[in-house]
């Protein structure tokens, strides 16, 4: 392994070190709640006596006004209305909400009401709801209005409002906030305060290198980006900083823990949005509160499997209900524990941690029965406690991916392995915990480090990691818009919504553009087909990534490719969408196929490895093998093919040459004298050809050359036309230009 | 726990009332409401291809998460000859106060409900004659004014705060589908998740002692 290779994996690893974690800052914990109120068994239960008490304590953090919780619990009116609705999810357990089992672990400001509360709630309802003496209420808890801290050192405020939609799945979306700071700041607490709290269901916060996220930021056009990674690069350019979740209030660091906040760092800011049925406006305000000094000692996430299993081999078969990634980690030096996070995606189902001590006894860390991505809360143990040098912690990790499991991505189910986006998965339990002295800490993190590295190294040859490398040139690829420009790169017209592009292509009487979009969201790679009023739609769908779609020479059908595991398909579809997609042929060998031409003749041709094909749409569909090239497309008479080659390794040359399929090649003519690649268009009169140069891998050109077919094959000086802003790979494009070569179809940014 | 074993005997009670329902069809398809934005609501009226009602309330985070997809289908199906109704199960303690009716014209604004007919059934004439028991719950009569659908929109919810990732059975159109195709519906009674509707009775006995 190369050097710069074993610094990529050592990159890559930190960054996923850091990835979901919500640690290093408490998790913002609900009020403290009263003591239990007892029913007496048959006597009679008023609200003012009994339910209110309990309500007060335990329901109106959060359901109140202006909180995220849907409707307010402040008077006997508003809870005897939904009388019979508190007594079902109370009975069930799912409000208040608390997804670690009770007892497996102790917890500070567990959520959860006792079995009395819950039997007296239901026994309240089942007496017809009464009210009592109202001079036997209790008082309502007050809330602090503004800052609950006090007032921060720090106010950040996202820099535009973001649009929440009405409706459609969860948003998981992260704004860049730059901090400004002019030197190292350590933090104590953060305090969120959204503006939307109907919608924000909870937020992890980090930090990262000021500017690193700039690619990413607003690519997809609206504020922020989207996804449930963050955009860190390295160990000392990306750390955590807690989250808040619904429910929540903020609290500092316990025993003068702080985290760090570097000068000039950018705060970033995940927020998870619930949609609610209508649209919403976020603008959110982040306080910090600043330490006068480093810490002591640095609090660090002791996660198993390490890297949240990248490298692990998460490989869940469709279908398979109980997959379950074992991971043990034994700790190098005494620790102290003050908390523990989990982390899996829609599929997650349940993890448990478990700790052996030397001397053998074992202690319960954690454990989620019935895991809810919606509440990736940080448990805080009730008492920080020590865990010797040799303990061995155990972690189980079980996903669920059947047609079982509601909140499955996918139905019906599909093969899933290790990925960032919400359709991957991924899974650890995250031990919060510091070295129990300063001389160990080191050792804690040079340990982890090392754990970290050999799951990178995993993940680089089981493929995870050029998975996760796709996901982020998605994720930082602009958005751009269907441009048609003239001979002079002058704009004449858009088309549809500006998206993520590849080979556009016009139909032959140039009025619509067939083009891959690829869903920033879902990451499918799809054919849409834009009409003569721009506007776009999807003629495939799916997730099997598609590509090179070309027009049949009357404009009634469109082919593509469309690739599975390790098999390229050709299919054909009608151009305005009605019918079945057909199968016209299946090439076994997995490497990728590249669909350039359909020509009057009704030969389709592709390119793979470094050779041309053409396959006849009449008679058995045998392609037949041409000769090394690629982006070969056929001269409306069907005498010429043009192409490009590197001859083995040189610079790319793009040249003409005649095609006959029973005969032996003959010599090719090259069309122009520097570096040239695809882009190959020719004129329906089949004398003039386009092209695209390149220089330094970049086009550099679009060109225009005359083809002189008789009495030998000759070319003309070629004409530059002009520079396009983007156009996609050109070796890619069939119909770039219009049969007539007066106008392009290109791909221009539009950030 | 007792309650919800209680409940659950209230579900199966009310699902062995199915044959119930349908000979209560003459109650609903009589029932008239106000529309709080003025005139009528008949909505399990005969006369229109199909009709569809929603029960829902202003404060049922499940029923206001439907709101788009109520007004898709109402969108799809209008063009087919299916009316839409909304009828809103909000109640307050004090019987008639205008306060209620407010919020639900507010309510109607908030989530674009621009021109679906929407009555307020405080005294749950409605929900009664067709015994809804949760919001949201869709009611689907035919053009006779039959009752040939009841239940839940889609099956998005798998459980209270359990959404699934991806809708696989869409309901209430497959049974406006069936209903417009002249066939039986596949499956004419689900069971909805949401909230419940209050009976105004047992709220307000208590509530001024």
């Amino acid at each position: 392994m190369s050097r710069c290779r074993i610094f990529c994996l050592l990159a890559l690893a930190l960054l996923l070190v850091i990835l979901f974690r919500p640690a290093l800052a408490w998790p913002q914990d609900a009020r403290g709640r009263s003591a239990t109120t007892a029913v007496a068994s048959g006597g009679r239960v008023t609200f003012a006596e009994t339910i209110a008490p309990i309500v007060y304590a335990n329901c109106v953090t959060c359901h109140r006004p202006g909180e995220a919780a849907p409707f307010s619990l402040m008077s006997y009116e508003d809870v005897a209305k939904r009388g019979a609705l508190i007594a079902k999810v109370t009975a069930a357990r799912y409000m208040p909400p608390w997804h670690a089992a009770h007892g497996y672990g102790e917890f500070a400001d567990e959520r959860r009401l006792t079995d009395a509360q819950i039997a007296a709630i239901g026994e309240w309802v089942r007496q017809g709801m009464p009210r009592g003496d109202d001079a036997k209420m209790p008082r309502l808890p007050e809330f602090a209005d503004g800052w609950h801290l006090g007032k921060p050192d720090l106010i950040l405020e996202m820099p535009v409002s973001y649009g929440v939609p009405a409706a459609g799945p969860d948003q998981f979306r992260n704004f860049v906030i730059p901090t400004k700071l002019a030197e190292d700041k350590w933090v104590r607490a953060v305090e969120f305060r959204p503006s939307a709290r109907k919608v924000v269901h909870h937020a992890i916060f980090s930090w990262i290198k000021g500017g690193s996220a700039a690619a990413r930021d607003g690519a997809d056009g609206k504020p922020g980006f989207a996804g449930i990674g963050l955009p860190s690069l390295g160990d000392a350019n990306s750390g955590p900083l807690g989250g808040w979740a619904t429910g929540g209030t903020p609290a500092f660091l316990p025993e003068g823990l702080a985290g760090r906040l570097p000068a000039g760092s950018d705060f970033v800011l995940q927020i998870h949005f619930h949609l609610s049925g209508k649209p919403e406006t976020e603008r959110s305000l982040v306080g910090f509160y600043f330490a006068d000094k480093a810490p002591e000692r640095t609090l660090i996430n002791v996660d198993a499997p390490a890297l949240f299993s990248f490298g692990k081999g998460l490989d869940i078969a469709p279908g398979v209900k109980d997959f379950s990634v074992d991971d043990s980690v034994v700790l190098p030096v005494d620790v102290r524990a003050y908390g523990v996070t989990a982390h899996a995606h829609y599929l997650g189902k349940a993890m448990k941690a478990d700790a052996t001590l030397p001397d053998g006894t074992t202690r319960p860390l954690l454990w989620i029965a019935d895991w809810d991505f919606n509440w990736q809360d940080s448990y805080r143990y009730k008492q920080p406690f020590d865990l010797p040098k040799g303990t061995r912690i155990d972690v189980k990790v079980v996903y669920d991916n059947s047609t079982d499991n509601p909140r499955n991505p996918r139905n019906p189910p599909r093969r899933v392995k290790f990925g960032l986006q919400s359709r991957d998965e991924m899974g650890a339990v995250s031990l919060m915990a510091t070295a129990k002295t300063k001389d160990d800490e080191q050792a804690l993190i040079t340990f982890l480090g090392e754990r970290a590295r050999t799951a990178g190294q995993a993940g680089f040859k089981n493929g995870d990691l050029a998975r996760v490398q796709q996901d982020l040139r998605v994720a930082e690829a602009p958005s751009q818009r269907i441009t048609l420009v003239d001979r002079q790169g002058a704009s004449l017209a858009t088309m549809g919504d500006p998206g993520l592009f590849a080979q556009p292509a016009f139909s032959p009487d140039g009025t619509r553009v067939a083009a891959i979009l690829t869903n920033r969201d879902s990451g499918y790679r799809n054919v849409w087909v834009y009409d003569a009023d721009g506007k776009g739609k999807a003629l495939t769908a799916g997730e099997e990534p598609d590509s090179t779609p070309v027009w049949s020479p009357d404009g009634r059908q469109i082919a593509y490719v469309r690739a599975d595991a390790d098999t390229n398909g050709i299919y054909i579809s009608a151009a305005d969408g009605s019918g079945r997609a057909e199968l016209a042929y299946k090439h076994t060998d997995g490497a990728p196929l590249f669909l350039t031409d359909w020509s009057n003749a009704g030969l389709l041709c592709f390119w793979t490895g470094d050779t041309l094909y053409v396959l006849p749409l009449k008679g058995d569909r045998k392609p037949v093998q041409l000769f090394k090239g690629r982006a070969g497309r056929i001269s409306p008479d069907g005498r010429l093919i043009a192409y490009s080659d590197n001859n083995g390794g040189g610079p790319m040359k793009t040249y003409v040459r005649p095609l006959n399929l029973s005969a032996p090649a003959t010599e090719a003519v090259q069309v122009y004298d520097g570096t040239a690649l695809g882009g190959l268009v020719w004129r329906a009169d089949g004398k003039a050809l386009t092209f695209t140069s390149l220089q330094v891998l970049q086009i550099s050109g679009v060109w225009q050359v005359e083809i002189i077919d008789t009495p030998t094959l000759a070319v003309g000086k070629p004409q530059m036309l002009f520079k396009p802003v983007g156009v996609g790979t050109p070796a890619q494009l069939s119909n770039f230009a219009t049969r007539d070569l007066e106008r392009f179809v290109t791909l221009v940014p539009v950030r | 726990m007792a309650i919800s074993i209680r409940l659950h005997r209230l579900l199966w009670f009310g699902i062995m009332l199915c044959p119930v329902v349908l000979a209560a069809a003459d109650r609903a398809r009589d029932l008239q409401l106000g529309d709080v934005r003025g005139g009528v609501v008949k909505p399990f009226a005969s006369g229109a291809q199909a009709s569809v009602a929603f029960f829902v309330a202003t404060d049922c985070p499940v029923s206001n998460a439907y709101a788009p997809e109520i007004q898709r289908v109402c969108r799809d199906y209008s063009a087919r000859g299916v009316a839409c109704s909304l009828i809103y199960e909000d109640i307050d303690t004090t019987p008639h106060s205008s306060t209620l009716l407010q919020q639900v014209r507010g309510h109607l604004d908030e989530f674009k409900y621009t021109s679906m007919p929407a009555a307020l059934d405080e005294d749950r004439a409605a929900a009664g004659a067709v015994k809804a028991s949760i919001t949201p719950t869709a009611v689907v009569v035919d053009r006779g004014g039959n009752i040939r659908y009841r239940g839940r929109i889609d099956n998005l919810y798998a459980a209270l705060g359990k959404t699934r990732q991806q809708i696989t059975s869409h309901d209430v159109r497959d049974a406006l589908d069936a209903v417009l195709a002249g066939r039986p519906v596949p499956h004419p009674n689900t069971e909805p998740i949401g909230c419940f509707i209050t009976d105004p009775a047992l709220l307000r006995t208590h509530a001024h002692e």
